[in-house]
């Protein structure tokens, strides 16, 4: 299980299976979200996750797959495309600067 | 750790991880060129002879973009996929091989058989990134100052100039004869009315996040050919129908848990029109029964779509209606939206029934697992 301070947090990226459709949907959440923050949030296919990453957000379907591209970095799985929960911690932990676990 | 913590539904390592990341791969070379793809529909909808404005000229178009530009597109990107540009420069001209080997026909059982050579290039692609590759490792950090460019210029050029030409002889013909054995099969169930069985197996493996491999990795492929030569295919629309997971949508807006209620309008929209047909995933894999509804909402379509004859004429992607709409050939839009409807209908009526009679009152917890997994309480 990797952490990361919130505050340490530079890029968040957004994985799903092709990195054109859903994960595209949630980075323009995301962005929003963190608007006021200095956080890149960007998208990519789970086969090709960039090395600066700090945070992967991705389904929990694509976890394994995304814990396997890359090892020892925090990856938050949610289920829920809309209002799910992983969404609130993610950004939770940014703005506040508090731990944030996955 | 993976070990220590309560698994979420469906977040097993395994084969699916491994039928994900293959299916993941087939996808990553198609997906990216996928406008290539509409393109062709939309000329081949819009010229051939039985289209909006017919024109014998402009029909020339069709062959060459669905015999050479779209393999080429997918095995360019293959090729990038393993090693970048000089993978893709690589990819890109073994695909050039196995693609005409396809344009000029193989024999099969007598007949001469065109093969647009999609599986091909997606063997080809990433097998020519893939040796560049290893001659790259093996030899560029040996070479002497100054010869760099050379090197690698005519290492790219000799191995290219061999692929193109064992593809052409050697891997073409079995491919070619392979995609034909795969059309038969499709056929068959076509013409038993078989074809709603292919459900059983699409709507379940969709929601363990394999639709873009059945979908590109399979469906497309063999539906091209069909659609090169008859101008539609059926095959298009077995997995990417919008039907199903709207009518599941629908019967969570109104008889789903109701904490889950309001965000079902705003998913409609996303996996109708927007066409991300992942968003209704989750819907599923937390009242697993649902797939049932699925399915049947599947079979629905495809059954409406087998008996009224109707066919795209490319791979609606995004799945969503407007991407529907724009690839049915001329005079195909009632029976496509038929289909579409029909399948909505079964799917929200027997999710409607499944949900009515698993959802109680007090079982209001949604969230599955996943928001909480791990040692740390979730800190929201």
């Amino acid at each position: 299980m990797a952490s990361i301070q919130g505050s340490d947090v530079r890029k968040v990226v957004v994985a799903c299976e092709a990195g054109m459709g859903s994960s595209v949907l949630l980075v323009t959440q995301l962005r929003d979200r963190l608007k006021g923050t200095d956080v890149v949030v960007e998208h990519s296919p789970v086969s090709q996750i960039p090395a600066d990453a700090d945070v992967i957000v991705c389904h929990q379907g694509l976890e394994a797959t995304a814990r396997g591209v890359a090892p020892g970095k925090v990856v938050v799985p949610f289920s829920m495309f809309l209002g799910d929960p992983a969404f609130d911690r993610v950004v939770g932990a940014i703005t506040e600067g508090t731990p944030l676990e996955g | 750790m993976a070990t220590a913590m309560p698994v979420p539904v469906g977040a097993t390592g395994g084969w699916r991880a491994r039928v994900q990341r293959f299916g993941g791969f087939l996808a990553g070379m198609v997906i990216p060129n996928i406008g290539a793809f509409l393109a062709w529909g939309l000329i081949t909808a819009f010229f051939i002879p039985t289209g909006w404005i017919p024109s014998e000229d402009l029909a020339q178009l069709v062959g060459p973009m669905i015999f050479f530009l779209l393999p080429i597109l997918i095995g360019y990107t293959g090729g990038n996929l393993v090693h970048g540009q000089r993978g893709a420069v690589v990819g890109a001209i073994a695909t050039m091989g196995v693609a005409i080997g396809g344009f000029v026909g193989t024999e099969v059982d007598g007949e001469l058989v065109q093969t647009p050579m999609f599986i091909g290039a997606m063997i080809m692609g990433p097998l020519g990134g893939w040796l560049i590759k290893q001659f790259d490792q093996a030899v560029m950090h040996r070479v002497r100052t100054g010869f760099e460019m050379l090197v690698g210029t005519f290492s790219a050029g000799i191995l290219g100039a061999i692929l193109a030409v064992l593809a052409y002889w050697v891997i073409g013909p079995p491919v070619a004869v392979i995609s034909s054995a795969a059309g038969d099969v499709v056929d068959y169930l076509v013409d038993n009315t078989l074809l709603p069985l292919t459900s059983v197996i699409v709507e379940p493996a969709k929601v363990l996040f394999l639709n873009n491999a059945i979908n590109h990795g399979v469906l497309a492929p063999l539906g091209v050919a069909e659609a090169a030569e008859t101008g539609k295919a059926i095959h298009f629309m077995i997995e990417t129908n919008p039907g199903p997971g709207l009518g599941l949508l629908l019967a969570y807006w109104f008889f789903g848990p109701r904490s889950l209620r309001p965000s079902a309008p705003g998913a409609i929209i996303i996996h109708f029109f927007g066409g991300i047909h992942e968003i209704y995933f989750p819907y599923v894999l937390m009242r697993p029964i649902t797939i049932l509804g699925m399915i049947a909402g599947g079979m629905a379509g495809v059954f409406t779509f087998l008996v009224t004859d109707a066919g795209l004429t490319a791979t609606p992607s995004p799945g969503s209606i407007f991407a529907y709409m724009a690839v049915t050939p001329k005079g195909g839009h009632g029976v496509v939206l038929l289909g579409v409807a029909v399948a909505a209908a079964v799917s929200f009526a027997v999710n409607a029934l499944l949900l009515k009679m698993t959802v109680h009152e007090e079982d209001e917890v949604v969230m599955p697992e996943t928001a909480t997994v791990g040692p740390a309480p979730a800190t929201a």
